[in-house]
């Protein structure tokens, strides 16, 4: 193997190009003061401070931490029994099923997120049926249902595929022990598949909750101007007012949240990995 | 002995395939009872369906008096240790062994109480807080029967619950399996293809093979009285020899007449016969009821394994003509044939045919180009059935030809006396590449020389041959003549004994009345 070493030069210095480098920039601007040339670089954590001081900034990370944590929520509640149902069907068919889960994201994530407008609208489909039936229209589209709605739909395929597969990484036979011991379907669910899907949970909930907080395409579609999220400031900073230190700054902020919630899903995991090893007994 | 599990005509079908034909079999309170077969047998099936894991296609299974068919697994009074173990990778050893009681809602210090009376049991003290990932593949198998004997079933099933151990361990394991079944009392079906493993511990051998029961009975039932050839086989080492019960307690094999204790079968029956190496004691040649050569001696531990030839192979020798170039072999530009000359037995002549023909001069014609075969459209030969030398003409669909000749002569033979038997073979005519080419030498060998085999006294019973020796290299072979020997096996028995023969020497060898076991031949079972 050791000769196929030198093919991954081109790719470690594309990463490097492209990733490391840029990633770099964004921490100098996020602590240096704007206009400056990189002759003289002067540093600061004004940046930071305009965020945490601003009440409305606040605010709106807030709101982004609560949307994506509620997406994360219903994409488990959704998709666990979703994955569950495919894993019962015969292989042939679970692989029908997958392929039927990831066919919308064959398409364009813009264009499925605009065809939501045509749904949710004040004149869309939802509402022109509401008033077929007589009743009156209710603004969807614009709200935080219509935001959270997107991002459980484009999102939740990632919690399916993650749970689908630990569940069928389970070896069938351990529920045959299970039923042999003398529990029945539920107890056997709640006892021995549970607990073994939880990491196909846990990295589910890490491959929907990254992206839900940090998106900005479905919060300015279905939730238009007046309720940015978190995104959709950064966004804003870099493009429309230029401020690219206050963006950087923001950037870093979401990163080290993100990272701190990844470190504790991972403690959570690990934590059921050592319970098993070490704790022992669960009386 | 109370009956306590009862399968009555279970049948099995997967897929339209017949897993189980028909199971009919007891099993008592309190026994150790194997099923024992080769893999695909329907073993763990018929185990799988009194676990309730499979539902019989007809057919029911009485447990304890009562019909359970219908009953699901979580209900049976039962339990499994499955082949891979299947302990729950999430739990500690406490916590899979405990499964079962927490499940029927056992108070807590009852659990804690019988856990620790299992983990001594199986000699897993200290353990019990242990992650069952971590543990050996014998320490798993302890927890696996821990966790089922834990619930206290009137049955435990184990489906090869010793085959992922080494040797060293499975042996251990198979005493204290033993052991373990002794001390709770408690009726033990276990499934294997061990038969060292059946034999070892259990009361009552259920042999099968393609879900049919062959044999059952005790260990030492099985050994001595294999009802067949199947059981003979699979139980031990035997030498299996066809015979003739010639009337009650008088057999004969090999044209030899012996007392036997068996009886009740037909006058003249054909029959298998069974005698173990064991059973067989090397002698002087004088004193011995067969006499022989012996062929090997190996050495296997506590005994040697001598291979005794009783009665010697057949065999022939002919001559091989290997030329350069094909013997007539014509051109044109495109297109090559060609053939060689064979004998033909002055018997033979009035059977022989286009296809036997071609085979025999081995005729091909092929494109020069690419060498692709190309078929041979015609062949034209005019034989008497005289001795003599007549031409043969093979044509190839683009009109090339080759001619060559047919040999008619009075075949001679080499008889057998004392085997019964005769064969024959011609000399051969071939190429250096025919040689070469042959992808299957030693059958090509036969075809061309077309050697065969018979029985002395019924000319229609076709003995193999079984063996060809040549004094060429195919690989490097060059033109010149060469010899082609055909021989078939003779009877070789083979002995257990703790006493050394030299190779070669000439031995009697005896046995007692009661030592040869006369079976059905299989099929008429």
């Amino acid at each position: 193997m050791k000769q196929f070493r030198r093919l991954t030069y081109p790719y470690i210095i594309w990463i490097s190009a492209m990733i490391v480098i840029p990633m770099l920039l964004i921490v100098l601007y996020a602590f240096t003061k704007q206009g400056n040339d990189v002759a003289t670089l002067q540093f600061t954590f004004d940046n930071f401070t305009k965020f945490f001081t601003d009440p409305d900034f606040l605010k709106i990370l807030f709101l982004s931490l609560r949307i994506a944590l509620i997406t994360t929520i219903l994409c488990v509640l959704i998709g666990y029994p979703v994955a569950y149902a495919i894993a019962q069907a015969s292989p042939a068919r679970q692989n029908f099923y997958i392929l039927l889960i990831t066919l919308p994201m064959w398409i364009n994530m813009l264009v499925r997120t605009y065809a939501w407008i045509g749904i949710l609208a004040d004149n869309g489909v939802i509402n022109n049926i509401l008033q077929f039936f007589g009743m009156s229209p209710t603004k969807l589209l614009y709200t935080d249902f219509a935001v959270t709605l997107g991002m459980v739909y484009n999102f939740v395929p990632f919690m399916i595929l993650q749970i689908h597969s630990s569940l069928t990484k389970m070896d069938r036979s351990l529920l045959d022990a299970a039923n042999d011991l003398g529990a029945n379907k539920v107890q056997a669910f709640r006892r021995v598949t549970f607990p073994l899907s939880l990491p196909g949970v846990i990295s589910g909930i890490t491959l929907v909750f990254l992206p839900a907080v940090s998106s900005f395409v479905i919060p300015k579609l279905l939730g238009g101007a007046g309720k940015p999220l978190i995104g959709n400031i950064i966004e804003t900073q870099f493009i429309t007012v230029g401020e690219w230190n206050f963006g950087s700054a923001i950037s870093m902020i979401m990163a080290v949240i993100i990272m701190a919630s990844m470190y504790v899903t991972r403690k959570l995991d690990k934590d059921n990995d050592e319970e098993k090893g070490k704790r022992g007994r669960a009386l | 002995m109370k009956k306590l599990i009862q399968f009555k005509n279970i049948v099995k079908e997967f897929d339209g395939q017949l897993v189980l034909k028909g199971i009919n079999l007891d099993i008592n309170e309190n026994e150790f009872v194997t099923l024992l077969g080769p893999s695909g047998c329907g073993k763990t099936t018929l185990l799988r369906i009194l676990g309730g894991f499979l539902n019989q296609t007809e057919g029911h299974v009485v447990f304890d008096g009562e019909v359970i068919d219908n009953v699901p697994p979580y209900k049976r009074e039962l339990n499994t240790v499955f082949q891979k173990y299947a302990l729950f990778p999430h739990m500690s050893v406490y916590d899979n062994i405990a499964f079962g009681l927490k499940i029927k809602k056992v108070s807590k210090d009852v659990i804690e109480q019988k856990v620790m009376k299992m983990l001594k049991l199986v000699n897993l003290e200290g353990y019990e807080d242990r992650s069952v990932t971590l543990l050996s593949g014998g320490q798993q198998q302890r927890v696996a029967i821990a966790r089922a004997l834990v619930n206290e079933p009137m049955v435990l099933l184990l489906d090869e619950p010793l085959g992922a151990l080494d040797l060293k361990l499975r042996k251990e394991m198979q005493h204290e399996l033993k052991k373990i079944q002794q001390e709770v009392g408690i009726t033990f079906i276990y499934v294997t293809h061990d038969q060292e493993e059946a034999l070892t511990m259990s009361d009552k051998i259920v042999v099968m093979k393609d879900g049919e029961i062959q044999q059952i009975g005790t260990p030492i039932e099985i050994y001595n009285e294999p009802e067949n050839e199947y059981v003979a086989r699979f139980i031990g080492d035997s030498n299996i020899i066809p015979g003739i019960m010639l009337e009650d307690y008088k057999v004969m094999f090999d044209d030899l007449k012996f007392d036997c204790v068996d009886f009740g079968f037909k006058e003249k029956e054909p029959v298998d016969i069974v005698i173990r190496p064991e059973d067989l004691d090397i002698v002087e040649e004088t004193q011995g009821k067969l006499t022989g050569t012996v062929k090997s001696v190996l050495f296997k531990g506590v005994h040697y394994e001598i291979i005794v030839e009783t009665v010697p192979g057949t065999e022939v020798t002919v001559r091989m003509n290997v030329s350069k170039e094909h013997p007539a072999a014509s051109s044109d530009a495109s297109e090559k044939i060609s053939a060689n000359d064979f004998y033909v037995d002055l018997e033979d002549v009035a059977e022989l045919n286009d296809a036997e023909v071609i085979a025999r001069a081995d005729a091909q014609a092929w494109n020069v180009e690419d060498d692709e075969l190309l078929s041979i459209a015609k062949i034209e030969y005019d034989v008497k059935e005289e001795i003599g030398t007549y031409p043969v003409t093979f044509t190839s669909a683009g009109g090339v030809s080759v001619t060559t000749k047919i040999f008619v002569v009075q075949q001679t033979y080499v008889e057998n006396k004392k085997a019964n038997e005769a064969i024959s073979a011609f000399n051969i005519f071939k190429t250096v590449d025919d040689i070469k080419e042959s992808t299957a030498l030693d059958t090509d060998l036969k075809t061309w020389a077309n050697a065969q085999g018979w029985k002395l006294d019924d000319e229609d019973a076709v003995v193999e041959i079984t063996d060809v020796d040549y004094d060429f290299d195919p690989d490097h072979i060059e033109e010149g003549v060469y010899t082609v020997r055909f021989s078939t096996q003779g009877r070789e028995l083979k002995v257990h004994t703790t006493d050394v023969s030299e190779e070669g020497a000439e031995v009697g060898l005896l046995f007692q009345p009661e030592d040869i076991h006369v079976m059905n031949k299989m099929g008429s079972y």
